[in-house]
């Protein structure tokens, strides 16, 4: 009977003791830790559309069942769009995939990122290094093809991960066609470069002939 | 295996790295020391986390250690664990967002370390605070070299890198980053250290504590 009022009384004093630390703990990080993920992801947003001035929400979507993602409008100072970004998800090997795809108004890549992933540490999360992230850089939604040889007009595949590879694409193939059906209706992939060519150029070349 | 009061603090910490090295001698918290130590980096962040868990948890255990009911001992220990672990998370995720993205993962497993329970049950329910302290820097340094050791030979073998910089262009030995190779590096590594101490120091080999 002694025991059991002072087993009571033991685990009653550690448990309030510990969980008044945590307390403490949690009311002083607490404000912090929305500060920082708040700045983490306009960070993140930010250094996909360098020469945007404004980043707004514009709403959510559903990349992959079950999973709300979010896409943003990028506008310069003057509130020209200068670019779209999505939130995506993807089904990877042992992980789902977490990115961000920005693309500029005539919906080429300008880059993505990997945000979250848990694939095969040395192989397949190397999709979340530079240099594959990089192979994204300019493709249009019909070049979004993974490929295990280099192809400057597709994918490449990481060495060794090709599910990885895939997944990765897919998911920036989901955001990509997302923001098509959003923000271009006129259907049909865009030849981006026939009608956002400004006419200014011609000026120098001309003169050579 | 309790250490008595009279051993020297600079004893105690030689005793976690050497003696009772948690991983190459004692042989606990094995899960660790293959699941996170394909790159150096991992092995590195891990290392840390148990370093501060382990001196924390050491160092508690033993403050309460007169209180705290023979028959509770177990899930007392590990409340104590587990808090430390929780307040270190929160403390990184709010003041080194950097870190915490990387460890963060691996450091909520902590709560569950063989090594951690065993030394606040084995030695500081026994012995009284600044013992317990150095006790618990000892043993959170022993596993931090051992970690170290074993991730960098896998990172090296395995990507042909240290610390994410290639050092070959090639993956030498490919098996070494997977979870197989962890056991290889392992099982070799405690080999070798058991080979040491049998020859030079006329040891026993791994569990038969000399020192």
């Amino acid at each position: 009977m002694k025991d059991l009022i002072k087993i009571t009384l033991n685990l009653a004093i550690i448990f309030i003791c510990a969980g008044a630390i945590l307390a403490v703990v949690y009311a002083g990080t607490e404000p912090r830790i929305e500060l920082t993920k708040k700045l983490e992801k306009e960070k993140a947003l930010k250094s996909l559309i360098p020469e945007a001035a404004f980043i707004n929400t514009a709403g959510t979507y559903e990349p992959l069942e079950g999973k709300k993602a979010e896409y943003y409008i990028a506008k310069d100072k003057n509130g020209k769009p200068v670019g779209y970004i999505a939130s995506s998800y993807s089904k990877g090997y042992s992980s789902i995939i977490h990115l961000f795809v920005a693309v500029d108004p005539a919906m080429r890549v300008k880059a993505i990122n990997i945000l979250d992933e848990q694939e095969t540490p040395g192989l397949g999360d190397d999709i979340g290094k530079k240099y594959f992230q990089d192979r994204f850089k300019g493709k249009t939604l019909d070049q979004l093809v993974v490929v295990k040889n280099p192809d400057p007009a597709k994918i490449q595949a990481v060495t060794g991960a090709t599910i990885s590879s895939k997944a990765a694409t897919k998911g920036v193939r989901t955001g990509v066609e997302f923001l098509m059906k959003t923000y271009l209706p006129g259907k049909g992939v865009t030849n981006g470069a026939a009608c956002t060519q400004p006419k200014a150029p011609d000026k120098g070349e001309g003169s050579n002939k | 295996m309790s250490t008595e009061g009279k051993t020297s603090y600079a004893g105690l910490l030689k005793n976690g790295i050497f003696g009772e090295n948690p991983v190459f001698r004692v042989a606990l918290s094995l899960c660790p020391s293959v699941a996170v130590t394909n790159t150096l980096k991992g092995g590195l962040l891990m290392g840390i986390g148990v370093f501060f868990v382990q001196t924390l948890a050491n160092v508690s255990v033993s403050i309460v250690r007169n209180f705290v009911h023979q028959r509770i001992r177990l899930p007392a220990y590990i409340l104590i664990i587990g808090m430390w672990v929780t307040a270190i998370n929160l403390l990184l995720e709010a003041y080194a967002y950097g870190l915490y993205k990387q460890i963060g993962l691996y450091l909520q497993l902590i709560v569950a370390f063989a090594i951690i329970l065993s030394r606040a049950e084995l030695f500081a329910s026994k012995n009284k605070v600044v013992p317990s302290l150095f006790d618990g820097l000892g043993m959170g340094m022993g596993f931090l070299i051992a970690l170290l050791t074993i991730s960098f030979f896998r990172e090296l073998l395995g990507s042909g890198s240290l610390f994410g910089y290639h050092i070959v262009d090639t993956k030498p030995v490919l098996l070494f980053v997977l979870p197989a190779g962890g056991f290889f590096a392992v099982g070799l590594l405690m080999g070798f250290f058991n080979w040491i101490d049998m020859r030079f120091f006329g040891g026993h080999g791994a569990s038969g504590a000399s020192h």
